[in-house]
């Protein structure tokens, strides 16, 4: 129990400290913090939401400031396929590469983005699902774009104003930002921008980062990275675990 | 209980994979098969990517099938002059089925065709196991004696050995052949194939019953430890995970399945298969046929 009084006691000490600094210093409009920086994937893994909080010099909402949140994991290429009837049966036919496609992307605003921002500003910016640029290969078809959009957005990879920004006193104001189990490992990076008068006045950079961890991460790591040694171990474990059974669930 | 499948890339629940490996397991115990033709096609059911599906179906029945090999080996029910043959197939089969599968998968097409192989290999076999069975009931009825084994056009080959184990003097291409063919049915659709081997060593190479059960699970185990690898080093599908959730439930519930089994008549256990293959196959048709509910399907770029 002691030790943990005094860290407290200790953080205290060092708040008490840093608090006339802070005061001092010049006043930020924005400041904004995540609520980890580092998300681990472990066998256990079933997704994890993070909180973007933090507040902002002058009130917040309608008439007043406003705040955007846009949130992007690493990119790759995707495979959009269409499926055609041949025969009777379904298979699938024309397809469309897409390059540099966001493995993970959300925006949020105080209100939507489409409301607070101009276009061109929103265009610059890449705030929106509209202005990913989403260039394909393969079949041109405006189809495999809107399929793209709307089978990430039912995977909850993709969220456009899922919800909106709380705000809380007129100055502070949060984010839940659910990440789904299938997030991608990689480094994501999420921009808070603050809005007055249809303009960015202000933003802050923040990261975090998506790795995996314990067995899963080392499952992953030889079957990557030495797949023969992989195979071999799938080989063995499969068969000592098959003999194993039958030896523990004999029923004779 | 949610448990994240570190090559499936997804987060599954563990007491539905157990369970799943536990009704397959029982049903394998039973019919005394493998029962990675029920498997692969659930896994995708719920959702596992087939790459994977595949892959780790074979890996299970590799464990799955392991402990009756050592079983039969014991009571010196495996002919491994004939297992061996089989197996030189099967390897080779195993090669040209992953290479076969890795075009498949690059060309976008592994979900239909490995559907397409279910629907017509497993259509074929329940078909012709009902058919069967359907006939030795019918001819138990009326007393009639069955002949020990055909001489087909299988045993007018050249390259003929003598076979011990099975007494048996035939031309090796027959079984170097069937060998081969599982092989590649194994690799494509992630299953041991012993539903298969069994009926083509019975009526296409003439083996006596006795050792033909044990002779098939070193075909079985051989060849799906050779899917296994290819598919890990090549393919990337192996979910080890997936696999020993599956085989905790399987081992379990082959045990129970095999107690039951020794209950049942041979003609009508064969016929209830012949009708559970056939309602696999059916519903993997139904799934090709009907208009899918999402034309659009999205996947990373190979």
């Amino acid at each position: 129990m002691l030790p943990r009084v005094s860290l407290l006691a200790g953080w205290l000490a060092a708040l008490a400290l840093l608090l006339p600094t802070l005061a001092l210093a010049q006043p930020s409009p924005l400041v904004a913090r995540l609520s980890t920086e580092r998300v681990a994937i472990t066998t256990a893994f079933v997704g994890e939401s993070i909180l973007v909080f933090g507040s902002t010099e002058e009130p917040l909402g309608p008439g007043g400031d406003e705040v955007i949140i846009l949130a992007r994991g690493p990119s790759g290429p995707f495979v959009v396929r269409r499926k055609v009837e041949v025969l009777g049966l379904w298979f699938n036919g024309p397809s469309a590469r897409f390059e540099n496609v966001p493995g993970f992307y959300a925006v949020a605003g105080t209100r939507p983005a489409s409301l607070l921002l101009p276009e061109e500003l929103r265009e610059a910016r890449g705030i929106g699902l509209a202005t990913l640029p989403l260039v394909s290969t393969g079949a041109r078809a405006p189809g495999f774009r809107r399929a793209l959009v709307s089978l990430k957005q039912s995977a909850g990879l993709w969220q456009e104003d899922a919800q909106p920004i709380e705000i809380a006193g007129s100055r502070l104001f949060n984010l839940r930002l659910p990440l789904p189990s299938t997030v991608q490992p990689g480094s994501y990076r999420v921009e808070v921008m603050l809005v007055r008068a249809r303009r960015v006045v202000a933003t802050e950079q923040l990261g975090f980062i998506v790795e995996r961890v314990g067995t899963a991460a080392e499952i992953e790591r030889v079957a990557r990275g030495q797949p023969v040694l992989y195979a071999l171990l799938c080989i063995i474990l499969a068969a000592a675990a098959g003999w194993l059974g039958s030896v523990v669930f004999r029923r004779n | 209980m949610q448990i994240y499948l570190p090559i499936a890339e997804m987060s599954v629940d563990a007491l539905t994979l157990v369970g799943i490996g536990f009704v397959v397991g029982w049903l394998s115990g039973l019919f005394g098969v493998g029962g990675g033709f029920l498997l692969t096609p659930v896994l995708m059911l719920i959702g596992i990517p087939s790459t994977v599906a595949v892959a780790s179906g074979a890996n299970q029945t590799l464990g799955a099938s392991v402990s009756g090999l050592i079983a039969q080996a014991r009571r010196q029910n495996v002919d491994w002059q004939m297992g061996g043959v089989l197996v030189a197939g099967g390897l080779v089969g195993s090669v040209v089925g992953v290479q076969i599968f890795a075009l498949l998968r690059r060309a976008g097409q592994v979900d239909a065709a490995v559907a397409i192989f279910y629907v017509v290999v497993l259509g074929a076999v329940g078909t012709l196991m009902v058919m069967e069975s359907v006939r030795a009931i019918f001819r138990r009825s009326r007393k009639q004696q069955a002949r020990l084994h055909n001489h087909s056009w299988a045993h007018g080959l050249p390259l003929k050995l003598r076979f011990r184990k099975s007494r048996l003097y035939i031309s090796i291409i027959p079984p170097l052949m069937v060998g081969f063919v599982i092989g590649i049915l194994s690799a494509i659709m992630g299953v041991g194939g012993g539903f298969m081997l069994v009926p083509a060593m019975i009526y296409i190479l003439g083996m006596p019953t006795a050792v033909v059960i044990g002779t098939s699970l070193f075909q079985v185990v051989c060849v799906t430890a050779s899917v296994t690898f290819l598919q890990a080093i090549q393919v990337g599908g192996v979910d080890i995970v997936l696999t020993l959730l599956l085989l905790l439930g399987g081992v379990a519930g082959a045990q129970f399945g095999a107690a039951m089994g020794g209950k049942l008549r041979g003609e009508e256990t064969r016929a209830l298969l012949g009708l559970l293959v056939l309602g696999v196959a059916g519903s993997l048709l139904w799934d090709l046929w009907r208009v899918p509910e999402n034309l659009f399907s999205v996947g990373p770029a190979w």
